[in-house]
């Protein structure tokens, strides 16, 4: 399970429904299965990220499956041990899976060629994060009964985004609309774009984009994209592409606000649109474990 | 030793000559070629102890020169020495190759120049030629002493792989470069507008979500750095052009009399940006029969020469996805870079193909693709990739030789490689319809970095000759006639030369 | 198909399940507490369809539930992922009786997961089984409370309840492998 690029509709279908029986587990009071017992998980994170990690240790548990944490900062390359190394290394141990983390795009596929087991990719770099544009899909579908024809609108960093990449594969294969808003400088040439999905929409003006929008959801803005001199100001970024409080207001109930967290509020969402009624993002995080849990049955029975 | 190459089909660019017949090499140097007219005359007594080989259905051609491969030696010998290079440039067909400076300590200095001459004559296996340095440790910023280093035998300058970002250092080098006579090779890259790029950007990076460096990149400089050789009216040399753009540059520079020659490598030919999806790349389609269009405006069109077998194809989908042996420098691009770059080379406007033979330890390329070293390892694959598009009817045979032979002779300023009776033997004997597989681990180059592993190829070099010696055989090629008369079809492309 | 044989006729399925709902009827007298949980697939539409009867003529609504045993199987690793189905009770069984609802019984190893499951969703008074038929084989100390017929058969031979909720139409078959023929 490295992108959603490999998935076609009727799977990612397949996932979701698995993931609403996940769902109802972790309803219970006691939460957890017996489907994983003795099965050994390793989340592989080379890069920082306690929400991700967290979430897959959690639908491990869930499962009765052993989960290892293995953290390694930086680059393998700085730490002198290649990537390939560490993995062969895992298998020795006895991994029977594996939730890969790393800066670098394009690692899960390394990794899936030295293991012989099951690797989940919880994120590579600006490639793709298929973990969580499955539990979009199921948050959006959860909320609004369907995915087909939807009006889905992405707004943000969305060039160096890998929720970005595999939130148009998953949603464009279960037939929905998708509108990517972003300046110039964060999003790159369109017609790149459009090469590979040439469904989209692409615009750089957001109070046109969420004309009709079903679902807007924002991106993280890093910081150190004023550095690279790809934005101007926070300030401005934030007045032209920011859920703020008057475009809150503009949209209307039934536009579900969305964000892969975690969030800068006041930069690209205001405090009032996170927490607004028509705000899923709490959902968000409580689902993730959901299609986690999903993704290591699928892969692990 | 004596030798007589027998039936084979001789092309020898630099006399305009392509036909079928015997070369006589006495002594380490061409005797005599006998063509067809003269088959039937009696050649008379072959001198003492000359080993007949025996070539039909061979290509004879001159030895190839190759303007970029990186040696290793000084400081790299983990990924090449001078003795294993020459012996991967030699079983490609390469008898001539420019050593590019990028060692350690950099060939900046008439010393390294001295020990690299040394270890390439005690070693090398064919001729080595010295590029210099342009700058001192390619730094771009100041200038190495290119007097002296043209003394110690440096052919050409060249900062290799790196761009002097100063257009003030690289005016000054081209104006010493014009006042010896030498050319400068620059390496066109604007990093600035790439960063941390890994490949070429375009739909395939903005997929994978890997940095890219656009097109313009290389256009940039090209434009400059023909600005500032026509100020200098120095020689300039585009190392391993890639870009559709730049090619139309370099073609406009030709035509208004700027010094300014090219140079691309066989997989900026043949390999596109889509190299990097591996198996997530559509399955390659056969390519269609090219269809014959009347000649008239050569320049627009790919060339459209007789096909000499069935069309050959490469699958991308061998690979898996982010590959780190499809990382390269300059990228692989797009293919309307690649549609360009064979124009280019049809008309003119790109002189020579270079191997860019750039060989990578394991460590080096078996690591995340952003970590990977950039570089393929080339020597050996360099034809076998080129006369995939002879066979695809995209380039001539005559042509492609003559960019391999005459082309890279005539950059380096030196006398074309010939079979003009009187010069040096350095022959390579190829059979272009000979399929073969790509094996990593059969390449004689330390650097088993190529993205080709598994890969089909139609031609392969049977045998080497430098200074009149043998410097590679394939098996026991050559020492049992055929007999019968030799491929019909090579004859066939001989009707396209005048 | 002449290595497939009817053992149970539509009618005779009727009046196996109107028995089973008598008994269940019988041994909880009262129905006091009494929830009918179904494994799926065939066993949610029984336990309705025990349900039903049991309203006809106790008029009494007993509740109906489903439960999946899919993440509680022992044979994961052997047999590969399947598809997890829907658990859906909709009350507390903590104190309840649980009459478990299944089609076959077999080795036992489905209500030994079901009997996991249920423990991870309450503490019940007591566990029952209700089952069509009864193939033998067991695997482990499992015995059904009530059994619609009891059918020797060999382990080479396949056990199909066909019911009209999901075959459109109620009958049991046997069926010979062929290397039985």
């Amino acid at each position: 399970m490295i992108d959603l690029d490999a998935l076609q509709a009727e799977e990612i279908e397949e996932i979701l429904v698995t993931t609403d029986s996940m769902k109802e587990v972790l309803s219970r009071e006691i939460k957890q299965v017996p489907a994983l017992r003795g099965r050994t998980v390793v989340n592989m994170f080379f890069e920082e990220s306690t929400r991700t990690r967290i979430s897959f240790e959690l639908a491990a548990r869930a499962l009765s499956a052993n989960i290892v944490n293995f953290t390694a900062r930086g680059s393998s390359v700085e730490k002198g041990e290649s990537l390939i190394d560490t993995v062969r290394t895992l298998q020795a141990l006895g991994a029977d899976m594996v939730v890969i983390r790393h800066s670098q795009s394009g690692a899960p596929y390394l990794v899936a060629q030295h293991f012989h087991g099951s690797v989940i990719n919880a994120g590579d770099g600006r490639h793709a994060h298929p973990s969580q544009a499955l539990l979009d899909l199921f948050t959006i579908r959860e909320r609004l009964g369907q995915l087909c024809d939807l009006k889905v609108v992405i707004v943000g960093d969305i060039l160096h985004s890998r929720v970005a990449r595999s939130d148009i594969w998953g949603l464009t294969r279960m037939g929905a609309q998708v509108t990517l808003c972003a300046p110039p400088t964060l999003l790159g040439p369109s017609h790149y774009w459009l090469a590979t999905w040439p469904n989209i929409q692409i615009s750089h003006h957001l109070d046109t984009a969420l004309e009709g929008a079903d679902v807007v959801m924002a991106l993280r803005i890093q910081k150190e994209r004023m550095q690279g001199g790809l934005l101007p100001s926070l300030r401005e970024y934030s007045r032209h592409y920011g859920l703020t409080p008057e475009r809150l207001a503009r949209l209307g109930q039934h536009t579900l606000i969305m964000h892969p967290g975690p969030m800068n509020e006041g930069v690209e969402i205001s405090p009032e649109a996170a927490t607004a009624p028509n705000s899923v993002i709490e959902a968000q995080v409580t689902n993730g474990v959901a299609v986690r849990m999903a993704l290591l049955y699928r892969l692990g029975g | 030793m004596n030798y007589l190459i027998r039936n084979g089909s001789i092309i020898d660019p630099a006399r305009r000559v392509a036909t079928v017949g015997d070369v006589l090499v006495v002594d380490g140097k061409v005797e005599r070629v006998i063509d067809m007219a003269e088959m039937g005359v009696d050649p008379g007594p072959l001198p003492e102890g000359t080993e007949i080989i025996h070539a039909g259905g061979c290509v004879v051609a001159p030895g190839f020169t190759d303007l970029y491969a990186e040696l290793g030696e000084p400081g790299h010998e983990q990924r090449e020495t001078i003795a294993t290079g020459m012996r991967a440039a030699v079983q490609g067909g390469f008898t001539m190759v420019c050593a590019m400076p990028n060692t350690n300590p950099v060939l900046d200095s008439a010393a390294v120049a001295h020990q690299v001459t040394a270890l390439a004559q005690r070693e090398g296996q064919g001729h080595v030629a010295l590029i210099g340095a342009v700058t001192q440790g390619r730094e771009g910023k100041i200038l190495t002493e290119m007097i002296e280093l043209a003394e110690a035998g440096c052919v050409a300058f060249s900062d290799a792989g790196r761009t002097i970002l100063d257009a003030g250092v690289m005016r000054n080098a081209l104006a010493y470069a014009a006042a010896l006579d030498l050319p400068i090779m620059s390496h066109c890259e604007d990093a600035r507008l790439g960063l941390n790029w890994v490949m070429h950007e375009g739909a395939v990076s903005m997929r994978l979500g890997l940095p890219g460096l656009p097109a313009a990149a290389e256009e940039i400089i090209i434009a400059r750095d023909i600005a500032l050789a026509e100020d200098t009216r120095a020689h300039l040399h585009i190392c391993q052009v890639s870009t559709a753009a730049g090619v139309a540059l370099i073609r406009a520079a030709k035509e208004r009399g700027v010094r300014v020659t090219a140079e691309v490598s066989p997989h900026h030919l043949a390999l596109s940006d889509t190299w990097v999806l591996g198996s997530l790349a559509p399955q390659p389609n056969p390519p269609p029969t090219p269809q014959p269009t009347p000649r008239g405006k050569g320049k627009s069109r790919r060339n459209s020469a007789p096909e000499l077998g069935l069309p050959s194809w490469l699958d991308p989908t061998l690979l898996p996805p982010y590959d780190s042996s499809t990382r390269i420098r300059p990228p692989l691009r797009s293919e309307q870079d690649i549609e360009a770059l064979i124009i280019g080379l049809n008309d003119g406007t790109i002189d020579a193909i270079a191997s860019g033979h750039t060989p990578r330890t394991r460590v080096e390329k078996e690591c995340e693709y952003g970590a990977a070293a950039p570089g393929i390892s080339s020597l050996e694959t360099a034809l076998g990739l080129v006369l995939t598009l002879v066979h695809r009817g995209e380039m001539d045979l005559v042509n492609t030789v003559a960019r391999l032979t005459e082309g890279p002779a005539q950059v380096m300023g030196r006398s074309p490689a010939t079979l003009r009776p009187g010069s040096r033997a350095d022959i390579v004997i190829f059979d272009p319809d000979r399929m073969w597989t790509v094996e990593r681990s059969q390449l004689v180059s330390l650097g088993k970095n190529t993205p080709l592993q598994g890969q089909q190829l139609k031609g392969q070099v049977m045998l080497t000759m430098v200074s009149g010696q043998v410097a590679f055989r394939r098996g026991e090629f050559g020492m049992y006639g055929r007999g019968g008369p030799q491929s019909s079809k090579i004859a066939g492309i001989f009707g396209d030369v005048t | 198909m002449n290595n497939r044989k009817q053992i149970l006729t539509a009618d005779e399925m009727r009046r196996a399940l109107v028995r089973i709902a008598h008994e269940i009827d019988e041994r909880n007298g009262g129905l006091q507490d009494v929830i009918l949980v179904g494994i799926p697939r065939r066993g949610v539409p029984l336990a309705e369809r025990i349900a039903a009867t049991i309203a006809d003529f106790e008029g009494i609504q007993l509740p109906v539930g489903q439960l999946d045993i899919t993440l509680y199987r022992d044979d994961l690793r052997r047999r590969g992922m399947a598809e997890v189905g829907k658990t859906s009770i909709q009350h507390d069984l903590t104190g309840k009786v649980v009459v478990l609802v299944d089609d076959v019984l077999y080795t036992g190893r489905t209500v030994r997961a079901a009997l996991d499951a249920i423990a991870d969703l309450g503490r019940p008074d007591c566990i029952q089984l209700a089952v069509l038929i009864d193939r033998g084989h067991r695997e482990l100390p499992i015995r059904a409370d009530f059994v619609g017929k009891n059918v020797p058969t060999s382990r080479s031979e396949h056990v199909m309840v066909h019911l009209r909720e999901i075959d459109a139409e109620d009958e049991v078959l046997i069926e010979r492998t062929k290397a039985e023929q």
